[in-house]
């Protein structure tokens, strides 16, 4: 299953692949730098797909498809861009949790990608991506990307 | 501001520094942070240094590779490539080899050198006369031993304490560094048959401990706290003589991060004090301490919050050290080694497009790693569980 047949195949999200970063609002996009766009395999709006279903839930933003050159499979980055203080540090973890709980339901078809769970600062950061907050979020599986999540062709495995 | 611009020297291809009150140089290891420091000592003082060089009896024959021997040590001549290297200081082209080959005028010494290799000031705990080094030995490293030497042979001459020494520094630095670096040990000066040495003993019994049997970080504190007694004399004065300028280099080495905190705390005291003050580090907390200097004086917070960092106390003269230090100018220049262009990453922004920036020229990179093998593990560890 591709991430583009997972997308139409999950419940409220259907229609909503895009190609490349089409799904990304455009002040999102310049956060997201691929190495090779080409790779991408196309993105998906979460908030805005659930927003209807789910209007008081702390929805997460997006979810990208990428094939890297030493995977055979297709890539997820679960991307959430947000300002990045320690005051919201607390909001982030709560959509979180809401994304793993959902990837348990409706989600499923898209949990079984391998994927990156990460947090892109779409403002003013006040912490490193070596702090301590950093290590609060690493522990709970997600990433602190800064304010630039670079896709590389490679995959870091675990 | 004052600047100093280096074009292929050593590892330098290019470096553009301008240097602020507190001026602090990253980069890895080998990248020209020494080179840059040294050769701001030689703008300073050129002419303080060859007066030095030529009292003990050094001839370099007015020509530059032997004078980049003599100066920056053995085998430095190489960093010198004719028709490549140059040198520009405060905006003016500076000719070294014209410098090498005529004396200046000697002066009074306006920089202080505190070296990286500050350990080999002391042998068998006593400091080192200049003569004791090899020539090919950095003239930095020689003269700062020769400073300690005369401050403790003059100023120290008869036994008794170094430290705690109610005339030399604050009596909050002198409790920090009980807590976080003597505990209770003294340092004394002893006789050793006849010869006078430093030792720590702990004031009371006459046991003391030899240098030999020191931990590491007091090997490499007892010098650099002597040249803060250097730069802090026990009067009214706020600086010595004519020294406008100190250079600290890696003031971290063998210190634990409570040692550090106290040292980074003396610096702001050098800086208070009216020092430009110069340090190269490989310590991320330097950084950190910068980097909240600099965000609690934008968002206009009091000295408390300053000294809390540092868990000094807030008695009305590290009030008001606090309060000089956040309105002095700090700049941070990052070495890069794969380009060997420095860039200025003052700002220190973590959300800086530029990963020497928003990685704090490299310092922050490991625990960047080490978050994200983490992260990376806790999801698929769930995956995993969940499938």
């Amino acid at each position: 299953m591709t991430f583009k047949e997972a997308v139409a195949q999950t419940p409220n999200l259907g229609t909503g692949w895009q190609p490349g970063l089409q799904a990304l609002r455009a002040e999102d996009k310049p956060h997201v730098q691929p190495e090779e766009p080409r790779r991408l395999r196309g993105s998906a709006d979460i908030d805005t797909a659930l927003r209807l279903r789910e209007p008081n839930a702390n929805r997460w933003d997006f979810a990208i498809g990428y094939q890297h050159t030493n995977c055979n499979d297709e890539f997820i980055y679960w991307v959430e861009t947000h300002t990045g203080s320690d005051d919201q540090i607390k909001v982030v973890l709560k959509k979180l949790v809401w994304l793993k709980n959902w990837l348990r339901g409706d989600g499923r078809h898209l949990a079984r990608f391998k994927g990156d769970i990460t947090w892109v600062s779409s403002g003013h950061t006040l912490f490193t991506k070596g702090s301590s907050q950093v290590k609060t979020l690493a522990q709970q599986g997600l990433i602190y990307s800064g304010k630039i999540l670079r896709i590389p062709n490679e995959r870091t495995k675990p | 501001m004052t600047t100093l611009n280096i074009q292929n020297l050593g590892q330098i291809k290019e470096a553009s520094l301008t240097f602020g009150d507190l001026t602090v140089l990253v980069g890895p290891q080998a990248t020209g942070k020494s080179i840059a420091l040294q050769l701001l000592k030689l703008m300073v003082d050129a002419g303080q240094v060859q007066a030095e060089l030529g009292r003990y009896g050094l001839d370099w024959s007015g020509k530059l590779p032997e004078f980049l021997d003599v100066y920056f040590g053995e085998g430095m001549r190489s960093i010198w490539r004719p028709g490549e290297s140059k040198v520009e200081w405060e905006g003016k082209a500076v000719d070294l080899p014209q410098l090498a080959a005529r004396r200046r005028k000697s002066s009074e010494e306006s920089l202080f050198f505190i070296p990286a290799q500050r350990v080999l000031a002391l042998r068998d705990g006593w400091p080192r006369p200049f003569t004791d080094y090899t020539p090919g030995d950095p003239f930095a490293v020689r003269e700062f031993s020769e400073s300690l030497r005369v401050l403790v042979e003059q100023e120290f001459r008869g036994s008794g304490d170094l430290f705690p020494q109610e005339r030399r520094l604050k009596k909050e630095f002198r409790d920090l560094l009980r807590r976080h670096v003597f505990s209770n040990f003294r340092l004394k000066v002893d006789k050793f048959h006849s010869q006078k040495r430093l030792v720590l003993g702990t004031g009371q019994n006459s046991e003391v401990l030899p240098y030999m049997v020191w931990s590491a970080g007091q090997r490499e504190f007892v010098p650099l706290l002597l040249g803060f007694y250097w730069l802090m004399p026990p009067t009214k004065v706020a600086t010595r003589g004519n020294i406008k300028w100190v250079v600290l280099e890696e003031m971290e080495m063998g210190l634990h991060p409570r040692a550090i905190s106290v040292v980074l705390l003396l610096v702001f005291e050098l800086v208070a004090r009216g020092y430009r003050v110069c340090l190269s580090t490989h310590s991320p907390q330097v950084l950190d301490a910068v980097w909240a200097l600099k965000h609690l004086r934008e968002n206009h917070a009091g000295a408390k919050a300053l000294l809390n960092i540092f868990e000094a106390s807030n008695s009305p003269p590290m009030q008001r050290l606090a309060t000089a230090v956040m309105e002095k100018t700090v700049k941070v220049h990052y070495f890069n080694r794969e380009t060997g262009i420095t860039t200025d990453i003052s700002a220190l922004d973590p959300s800086a497009e530029g990963q020497a920036e928003a990685g704090w020229g490299g310092l922050s990179e490991f625990s960047s790693r080490a978050n994200e093998a983490v992260a990376r593990a806790v999801t698929k560890s769930e995956r995993e569980a969940q499938s």
